[in-house]
């Protein structure tokens, strides 16, 4: 509850639109085939991303999820090198090797997109302990879904990081589906954060279509990491518009179309413009602008992406090993 | 224990070999730490962390919760950004309650994400049966973790290997895993007092010999030595190579020897089926087919999961009888 | 529908913000569950034998029906889950068509002002669940659910033990009217953001329908200075600010901050206190409306609120009647 200056809400503003922007032209690209293998695209949740990543900085971790693209595009990742790694192409961030679910950037702290559910939260304490021991302000945050939250390595995560006091927030965007199933079929509770108490630390809901109650809690979650006060449980409401994976959204199976109706009425993006616009701080013309400069250079990075070599077959066996000067060296 | 003998002969139990060597290497590098169930107050349940808690302080000897993929996620992330943790997984058995994070996460990380990240990780562990363990205790899992690009597995034989190995292994900047096995823990061999590396990847030679090669790993390797001797009273010199390292496997050093004895044999607790005996078998078959005069033995666990009872675990066990018995029936002599 | 009672749970009573920038309570929707149960085998115990509830989108009624396998009847209002506030507000609009005989709330001022907001003048028992808690009462769910039946059914007469508390009538100029059971805040702020109050320096002007010492929240600001009971016939403005006095006070559970205070007044019922945008109005401490800049707000306590029931007093009446005794006991005493 700080007042927030207009820097930091045109910022939050703008890394969603970079995010959807980013998302809605892979989907495209993937529905004709451009882009090889699977994608789980962000879009609707960009709020979370966003909301937190804008309290941040570069040494700061975060472990992501297979729908990782948004907190690598809000942590301020390199949108070419993101796109060059989707089209599979030597110049993306993995050098082809780990595509759409495995992007990361280390430079940024970005412990990886993946493709394990519930990959996320021992890695995660384990940055963050590394934080804490080498003496670092340094915090973690660990981001992953309401159906990752019933594998066990969340429990075990959660547990040493209240145990430790590690600099760790524990991120639950609940988008309501675990993959394909509802969160009623997948557990009998529906705040998720009502488990944070079993561990012994706070647990908060929030809203998470609204980037401003996401800025905020994350900021008080993030300085109690900061000051070595432990870690915190936030859960944010959320919703994916598209599947589980693709652009599709609507007329699927396991949910109404009326409902994606309904959470699209709270648009985090359109909820943020709306304020934006209400406190003279951003015109129609102001957030055409930022749509406009997130598509171009969305375009400049897809193009880049396209004009990009495939990695030579001679890769294949590249980067699986560290050459170690002291040791025995790799296979 | 007490050393009376001259620093020539240091004689020292294995299990002392990996505590020495723990606590050398956390002299010389403060970005190592030890996590496990047990290491810190315990000092281990084989104590081989004995005495770390008092030199080195809580901060970097953690008694973790029993949760290994809690712990093994939590040397993966200390690992990913400058650390150098050893992670402690009591029983090599347990390691199945954490393979996401072994064989996903700590294997795969570098390579998926283009060769940026190092994951310079151990992973220490107890394998081996013998002592009434049962079936959850007892296994020899190495073959699991040989099958996984990423990972390097190591596996003592004796004190010596045990401390050498454990420095090479710590200060490589690659996951690897040190199997070590629990019944040699008391074991007692010379080993140098300093920090010293036995290198990745290297086999050893333990027993030269002309006219039969005896592949073994961890604690077949003195069984092995033992069955040499037996078969030297039929007039065989057997040579017995340790490899030490089994991922990656020293191929040329073994081929080597079989090209110059012509026939082999190779030796593991671990049960023989998809062993890694197998894989070692192939290789020298692959490399030198033309050298060979009988088929490749092996002799390894009967297919069944480690038994209590002692008659049944002794039944289980391989060990220099059942060696020499396999290589005199390799060789179609009677024993 | 006279003879029945009402159940109201808000499911997201009890888990915002102020778990993390204060020491609340959580309440998790298990121990809701329980409590619902708790209440409904109380009221049952008075006699009551037909339930109305809201359906919320956690299923917290219908699961602890569920679970208690009771044959009263227990019917759902047919209105749709927002899994917003809005969903109290059309339960109480319902309740009050349906004139059921008494309403057990769960949650914090938030939740009875929602309801408050659909039915005025309700007759209440509300129990806490929620964080600040002015409004609703500590008291034991069993108990709770008894003193609802026990008035429900016409047992107790609702006017016997009861009060009717005052509120603070909100009017935003050009915009829908509000409500606020407790406090109505005009705040330094731009949004709504998370929607809890914790941080002083942001408060404007406080009208508070009770100041009372003895809460957490708004409403002990003006207690701690001047209190002013809900028995009493008045409400207290506060103006916050630098050039005044500084009081101490918890505005949030375990969060003691010193509030900057100008001036401070009682007012007297229906006298109307108008203050201006730009700012967030809080109503029972959570930011709800944003005002523009110039845009009035007008604010009015009176002394038409939900009639809350007396739990003590009805349970005290219900004994001395002796309502919850043997048939022969109760001939042995009289009434």
């Amino acid at each position: 509850m700080t007042g927030i200056s207009t820097d930091v809400l045109l910022d939050i503003h703008r890394r969603m639109v970079r995010i959807r922007t980013f998302e809605e032209e892979a989907g495209k690209l993937m529905e004709s085939g451009k882009i090889p293998g699977a994608l789980h695209l962000y879009v609707g949740e960009e709020a979370v991303a966003a909301g937190v990543m804008v309290h941040l900085r570069d040494t700061d971790q975060i472990t992501s999820t297979h729908r990782g693209h948004g907190h690598l595009v809000a942590k301020g990742g390199d949108l070419k090198r993101m796109y060059a790694e989707l089209f599979g192409r030597a110049t993306g961030y993995c050098k082809g090797k780990g595509g759409s679910m495995h992007v990361s950037d280390l430079d940024l702290g970005m412990l990886g997109a993946n493709g394990i559910v519930g990959a996320g939260p021992p890695i995660a304490i384990g940055a963050a302990f590394s934080n804490k021991y080498r003496g670092t302000d340094d915090v973690t945050c660990c981001f992953f879904g309401d159906g990752a939250s019933n594998e066990g390595t969340f429990h075990e995560a959660a547990n040493m990081a209240a145990l430790y006091k590690l600099p760790v927030i524990f991120i639950c965007e609940n988008n309501g589906f675990g993959e394909f199933t509802r969160q009623e079929r997948h557990q009998a509770i529906h705040d998720i954060a009502d488990r944070a108490a079993g561990y012994g630390m706070p647990g908060v809901v929030v809203d998470g279509m609204d980037a401003l109650a996401v800025y905020e809690s994350a900021g008080e979650a993030i300085a109690r990491a900061r000051r070595g006060d432990g870690p915190t449980f936030l859960e944010y409401k959320t919703y994916r518009y598209f599947d589980h994976v693709g652009v599709r959204g609507m007329g699927v199976i396991y949910r109404e179309d009326s409902e994606v109706l309904e959470w699209r009425q709270r648009d985090p993006i359109n909820l943020m413009e709306a304020r934006l616009a209400e406190q003279g701080l951003l015109s129609p013309e102001g957030a055409a602008e930022v749509h406009e400069a997130a598509l171009a250079d969305v375009r400049e990075a897809i193009a880049f992406a396209e004009a990009s070599p495939f990695p030579e077959p001679s890769a294949l066996m590249e980067d699986i090993y560290t050459l170690t000067a002291s040791a025995g060296g790799g296979a | 224990m007490t050393t009376i003998e001259a620093p020539a002969s240091r004689e020292v139990p294995y299990v002392s070999a990996v505590a020495e060597a723990f606590a050398q290497l956390m002299r010389e590098d403060p970005a190592i730490f030890i996590a496990g169930e047990d290491v810190a107050l315990y000092g281990s349940v084989f104590g081989v962390t004995r005495g770390l808690l008092n030199e080195f302080g809580p901060e970097r000897v953690i008694d973790t919760p029993i949760a290994e993929s809690g712990i093994m996620g939590l040397g993966l992330g200390a690992a990913a950004t400058g650390l150098r943790p050893i992670i402690d997984i009591m029983f090599m058995d347990f390691m199945g309650v954490c393979m996401d994070e072994v064989v996903n996460q700590i294997a795969k990380m570098k390579y998926m994400f283009g060769g940026k990240a190092k994951i310079p990780l151990t992973i220490h562990t107890m394998a081996g049966a013998g002592t009434s363990m049962a079936a959850q205790h007892s296994q020899s899992l190495e073959a699991w973790f040989c099958h996984v690009p990423g990972l390097k597995v190591v596996m003592p034989s004796g004190p010596y290997e045990a401390k050498g190995l454990m420095v090479a292994a710590v200060r490589d900047d690659n996951p690897v895993i040190v199997v070590n096995t629990k019944t040699i823990l008391g074991m007692r061999a010379h080993v140098p007092e300093e920090l010293y590396e036995i290198p990745l990847g290297k086999a050893h030679v333990v027993r030269p010999g002309t006219n039969f090669t005896i592949l073994a790993t961890g604690r077949m390797v003195g069984e092995s030595v033992r069955a040499a001797e037996l078969l030297a009273s039929d007039g065989l010199d057997v040579e017995v190579i340790d490899p030490r390292t089994l991922q990656p496997f020293d191929t040329e050093t073994v081929v080597a020897s079989v090209k110059k004895t012509h026939r082999a044999l190779v030796a593991h607790e671990a049960v023989r089926f998809g062993g890694i005996g197998a894989e070692f078998a192939a290789q020298i078959q692959e490399e030198a087919f033309d050298h060979l005069d009988a088929p490749v033995g092996r002799v390894g666990a009967p297919f069944t999961p480690v038994p209590f009872s002692p008659p049944l675990e002794k039944e289980y066990l391989p060990n220099a009888d059942k060696i020499a018995a396999e290589v005199r029936r390799i060789l179609g002599r009677q024993a | 529908m006279p003879g029945a009672v009402g159940l109201v749970v808000n499911p997201a009573s009890g888990k915002d913000i102020r778990r993390l920038v204060a020491s609340a309570s959580v309440f998790d929707n298990r121990e809701k569950l329980s409590i619902v149960r708790r209440a409904i085998l109380g009221a049952i115990a008075a006699g009551v034998d037909r339930f109305i509830y809201m359906p919320d989108w956690h299923a917290i009624v219908a699961s602890a029906i569920a679970e208690l396998r009771e044959d009263s009847e227990f019917e759902p209002l047919p209105v749709p889950s927002t899994d917003s506030a809005l969903d109290t507000t059309r339960a109480a609009e319902r309740m009050s068509e349906l004139g059921v005989g008494c309403v057990i709330t769960l949650g914090g001022d938030g939740t009875n002002r929602a309801f408050a907001l659909g039915w005025q003048d309700a007759p209440l028992v509300a129990i806490s669940t929620g964080t600040n808690n002015v409004f609703p009462q500590m008291v034991e769910g069993t108990v709770a659910g008894a003193a609802a039946g026990l008035v429900a059914s016409g047992k107790v007469p609702l006017r016997e033990a009861s009060r009717q508390v005052k509120v603070v009538h909100v009017g935003i100029e050009g915009e829908k009217d509000d409500l606020a059971l407790i406090d109505a805040v005009l705040l330094d702020e731009a949004f709504v953001g998370a929607r809890a109050i914790w941080s002083p320096a942001r408060l404007k002007t406080l009208v508070l329908a009770r100041a009372e010492p003895a809460v957490v929240g708004m409403s002990a600001i003006g207690g701690l200075l001047h209190p002013v009971p809900d028995c009493a016939d008045a409400g207290l403005v506060v103006e916050a600010g630098q050039g005044g006095q500084e009081v101490m006070a918890p505005i949030a559970p375990g969060l003691y901050a010193p509030v900057h205070v100008r001036t401070f007044r009682q007012i007297g019922l229906g006298e109307t206190v108008e203050v201006r945008g730009p700012g967030v109005l809080a109503l029972d401490g959570e930011r709800e409306r944003r005002i523009k800049p110039g845009q009035a707000v007008k604010l009015t306590v009176r002394r038409n609120g939900p009639i809350v029931v007396d739990v003590p007093a009805v349970m005290h009446r219900a004994a001395t009647r002796g309502f919850f005794r043997s048939a022969q006991s109760e001939a042995l005493d009289g009434d």
